[in-house]
């Protein structure tokens, strides 16, 4: 029994490290409904400005947070007024891209400047240790808990006693409205981004000193976990933010009592999904109806797209093709292939993400469907492998379709948080089901693809099937959308409301979009599959579904044509390259901000 | 308005064009730097390469031109730190080879393309490297999904793909092509169990592991090798390579009532699981893999790590010249310790210079003989010799290290007291 004593104290020392991150991102996605990337960034200088301060410099505990709010502070200042302001007309989406570009640039620049190896960020914190169960509790979580606290009250405090927490509030509301009564918005967005950004600060220097460890990558894992905190507390509320990371600690912790350390995260993420589907608005809220969110219309701004002449698109192709047999270098082949395979994940992305407006962040899980399926079928169960391919798609369309179908009740951030969810959990699902899977050890020896019993290993060969492949379902995709189908798709996008009272099934459309984009992406993840001849559970990860995500808005939303040049970009931006070495995705990231901040609808506008 | 539009796009379109360019005239950059033929002054005497081989027939060509050997592996992103080790690994071997005139005169470099150990980047730069005709042997990529992923394309170019950190069972078995030095776990594994059971006389294990291709198959050797020993393993418990916080699982494993608790980790993960077992109110001995093997071990684990037992293939203090010729030069040209993957590294580019001396530059001749040589000296193995069929090398050499006062120390055969 005292067992669970100590579980329900360790997931209550983990969930307050869990709500430090959480208030900051309910305060910036509160007002600016922005799922503020570069949060995690934001977290990690935070913690290195810490250790600077401490091993560098040697100040004392009350000057290093003073030194790292600041900093942070100042950060997040920056961050609003360079990245984010000059973005205010355009459409909702480019923000978002934005933040990730700045993640990845901050993110690098630690890196360079600090190496990519761990450090250790001493406590500063007396180091006696109160007992409590069969284990202890020290200084630092309780100086943890209450900076969280206090943090909370005073927040509190200020958006509820103070003009300024008003003008928050208003803009948080309506914006417009609150543009209206002579609040300035900008004004507030800055005190927003640097009070979000100091708590991030603090939390990565109280959370590094805790683990006495910090390293440039730290921030994304940690921000995942703040994510899953603040939907389960409610979105936007700080108290419920407090909550939600609490009950995600004890969750997490009894889980691992139960089932075992491996089901860690895939509990965390169930939990997640579970309580978007129960009570979207967060466990705490007393309504169960997802918040008119302000999105319907606004979320993908009409734009032109460009106009490219049809003679264009054939010449194109036929270029394409040929290009092996004039350029045979097998580099460039090789790059392009992927560029395709990814091309036909950004197709498949940009239907429900652009064309249909259901954001999805878990792409990677429909790959990894339909690279396991096809790999499984044709080791396993001895099936040729262009029908086992065909039987990937089918098979990752119905289950992503089964997978989502939980979120398609919800709107907006939302969907790509849950989708988000749903992508690890497949992966997860993936690491512990060892008996269809192999677990970590991954599935080795896929045969290569092959056409009638001819094995493809040729680099060209690969080439020319993916590409062609690709076409046909750009084409598909392109008549599909072009008529009926594409009209329904974009009613629900620009208001779903009004797209269910002209008597759209929401839930058929939405099922349709996602099962042919889970086709397209089960091929595409299959393809790669037999291209690697191995996989694991790492091979297809939320890193990639971030990819595809920049590919399409790069692009241009719900533009099948800039899908695929979103793709070759940002495929080949990386290998061009090269020769910096380390520099090269600094450098991308700095490229990918420019294009947003000059493109912000996408290079080839959005459809 | 429209004009305005325009100017902006085309000031995009400049920057990245002008981008690029400078990316492409910083190319011959990336090539490695090596040092001039001129001595350090802090490296000894005996730093150079033991010539123990003998001298095969090469190329007589008087060719000043480099030697080029691809490697793969990430440089940017999760990894990044482990890309680093081997740079300094592989600089400081290289420094000694060219000191002494390289190939017959001809120096020795490495292109290293960083890859992010992302798949779809490693299977782009294997054909860069097929390609490149003055790439000779490739070296990485570091984990097993992305160095696995490439392996075709090495096999059928014929150029050795050499994964010296691939412990994965399958990865030579990719192909005639695919080699190793990675420690097997088959080896690795009952030397651990030996430690816990036999030396340290711990009957009931729990073992906390990686839950990672690597930590997996180390881990159920393990376990097969602890029961050989009459041992018992009473918990398992696999973690992500991203978890922070090891409270639950130690108080899981707390309740299972082992003897000793065994880590299956790298050091960054083995230094955040050894602070928190303390904490959780555990005080059972802990036996790590020889993974954790790093300075960065005891800086991050702090007072915790004293009393961690580890066995280790490489210890900076065992009384070698290979081991002591490695150390000092290491601590001279970097100012630090080094751990086991720069070791991996340097003992893999030395081996490559004798490879590459008694073949020749020539993908083919370089394959075969990595069958035949012989007494190739090593930091890790004492003497590399492959087994022809698994591709692989076997007997690394094996430590017994317990750490004290938060330095390494050889086990001196005093038991845990604290049971």
């Amino acid at each position: 029994m005292t067992s669970w004593l100590d579980h329900t104290v360790n997931g209550l020392i983990i969930g307050n490290i869990y709500a430090l991150i959480a208030v900051g991102l309910a305060l910036i996605f509160g007002v600016s409904n922005l799922i503020n990337f570069a949060h995690g960034s934001v977290y990690m200088i935070g913690a290195y400005t810490g250790w600077v301060c401490v091993a560098a410099i040697g100040t004392p505990l009350p000057l290093t947070l003073l030194g790292v709010v600041v900093g942070c502070a100042a950060l997040g200042i920056l961050i609003e007024r360079f990245g984010l302001r000059p973005l205010q007309g355009a459409p909702r989406i480019a923000p978002l891209l934005a933040t990730i570009g700045i993640g990845l640039v901050l993110e690098q620049i630690a890196q360079l400047i600090f190496s990519p190896d761990p450090r250790a960020l001493p406590s500063q914190l007396p180091a006696w240790r109160l007992p409590l169960g069969s284990g202890s509790i020290g200084a630092l979580d309780l100086f943890i808990a209450a900076v969280g606290v206090v943090s909370t009250a005073v927040l509190y405090g200020f958006l509820r006693f103070t003009h300024l927490g008003w003008a928050v509030r208003a803009t948080a509301q309506d914006r417009d409205a609150a543009l209206q009564m002579g609040i300035d918005v900008h004004r507030v967005n800055q005190v927003v981004f640097a009070i979000a950004s100091a708590l991030g600060g603090l939390s990565g220097v109280l959370v590094g000193m805790y683990f006495n460890n910090i390293f440039p990558a730290m921030g994304f894992q940690a921000t995942l976990k703040g994510f899953v905190a603040e939907l389960i507390g409610g979105v936007g509320s700080v108290p419920g933010a407090v909550a939600g990371s609490l009950l995600l600690g004890l969750i997490e912790s009894y889980g691992v009592a139960l089932l075992g350390t491996s089901y860690r995260n895939l509990f965390a993420f169930l939990i997640l999904i579970a309580v978007l589907v129960w009570r979207p608005n967060g466990i705490f809220s007393s309504t169960r109806q997802v918040p008119p969110e302000p999105l319907t219309g606004t979320f993908i701004a009409p734009s032109k797209p460009v106009h490219v002449p049809r003679w264009a698109y054939a010449a194109a192709t036929a270029i394409f093709l040929a290009l092996p047999l004039i350029w045979r270098d097998s580099y460039i082949i090789q790059t392009l292939t992927n560029a395709w395979l990814y091309g036909m994940l950004a197709l498949s992305l940009t239907l429900v993400a652009g064309t249909t407006g259901q954001m999805s962040l878990g792409h990677a899980g429909l790959l990894a469907i339909g690279g396991y399926a096809s790999a499984l079928l044709a080791l396993d169960l001895g099936v040729p492998v262009p029908l086992a391919l065909l039987l990937a798609g089918f098979i990752t369309a119905a289950l992503g379709t089964l997978l989502i179908f939980p979120a398609f009740r919800l709107r907006g951030h939302y969907v790509a948080i849950a989708t988000l969810a749903i992508g690890e959990i497949v992966g997860l699902v993936i690491l512990n089901w060892e008996g269809l899977t192999r677990g970590p050890i991954g599935v080795v020896g896929i045969p290569p693809l092959e056409f009638f019993g001819l094995p493809l290993y040729d680099t060209s060969a690969l080439y020319w099937v993916s590409f062609t492949i690709m076409v046909l379902l750009a084409l598909l995709q392109w008549r599909l959308t072009q008529y009926h189908l594409g009209r329904a798709l974009r009613a629900i996008r620009e208001d779903d409301v009004a797209a269910r009272a002209f008597g759209i099934s929401l839930n058929r459309y939405k099922g349709l979009a996602f099962a042919f984009s889970g086709f397209v992406a089960g091929l595409s993840g299959a393809i790669t599959a037999h291209m690697y001849s191995y996989i694991n559970h790492e091979t297809f990860n939320t890193q990639i579904s971030l990819l595809a995500l920049t590919m399409i808005i790069l692009g241009g939303m719900g533009n099948i044509f800039g899908a695929i040049v979103g793709a070759v970009a940002l495929i080949g931006l990386p290998e061009m390259f090269r020769a910096v070495a380390e520099y090269r995705i600094l450098l991308y990231g700095i490229v990918l901000l420019l294009l947003v901040r000059f493109r912000p609808q996408g290079l080839m506008g959005t459809v | 308005m429209a004009a305005r539009r325009m100017a902006r796009v085309s000031s995009v379109v400049a920057l990245l064009a002008l981008l690029v360019l400078t990316a492409c005239s910083a190319a011959p950059q990336a090539i490695a730097p090596t040092e001039p033929p001129v001595q350090p002054p802090t490296v000894p005497a005996a730093a150079a390469p033991p010539t123990t081989v003998p001298a095969a027939p090469t190329e007589q060509t008087v060719s000043s031109e480099p030697i080029l050997i691809g490697v793969s592996g990430p440089l940017t992103g999760q990894n990044a730190q482990y890309g680093a080790q081997w740079k300094k690994g592989f600089d400081l071997a290289l420094d000694q080879i060219n000191r002494d005139g390289g190939i017959n005169g001809r120096p020795l470099q490495y292109l290293f393309e960083d890859t992010q150990s992302d798949p779809k980047q490693t299977v782009a730069v294997a054909q860069k490297f097929v390609n490149d005709p003055r790439i000779v042997i490739e070296l990485g990529d570091f984990a097993s999904p992305a160095s696995m992923a490439a392996s075709s394309i090495y096999e059928r170019a014929g150029l050795v793909q050499f994964g010296f950190t691939n412990s994965h069972p399958d990865f030579t078995k990719g192909g005639e092509y695919m080699w190793s030095n990675s420690i097997s776990q088959a080896d690795n594994a009952p030397l651990l169990a030996n430690y816990a059971v036999t030396d340290l006389g711990l009957r009931r294990l729990a073992v906390l592991h990686l839950n990672t291709d690597w930590g997996r198959t180390t881990t159920d050797l393990f376990v097969a090798a602890v029961k050989a020993r009459g041992g018992e393993v009473v918990a398992v418990e696999g973690y992500l390579p991203e978890e922070k916080d090891f409270r639950s699982t130690l108080t899981r494993v707390r309740d299972a009532n082992p003897d000793g608790l065994v880590l299956i980790s790298y050091y960054a993960d083995g230094a955040l699981i050894t602070q928190q077992v303390r904490t959780t109110g555990l005080t059972q001995p802990i036996v790590a893999s020889g993974s954790i093997y790093s300075p960065k071990f005891l800086e991050l684990a702090g007072e915790a790590a004293n009393g961690v037992y580890t066995n280790t293939n490489f210890f900076p203090e065992e009384d070698r010249e290979e081991v002591r010729t490695f150390v000092t030069a290491f601590k001279a040209k970097y100012g630090e310790e080094p751990d086991s993957f720069a070791a991996g590294a340097y003992d893999t580019m030395i081996l490559v210079y004798h490879v590459i001396k008694q073949a020749g530059p020539d993908r083919k001749a370089i394959r075969d003989t990595l069958a035949t040589i012989k007494g190739v000296p090593s930091v890790i193995y004492g003497t590399v010799q492959f087994d022809p069929a698994t591709r692989r090398i076997s007997g690394p050499r094996n430590i017994n290290l317990v750490i004290k006062d938060g330095t390494y120390t050889v086990w001196d055969g005093t038991l845990p007291a604290s049971q």
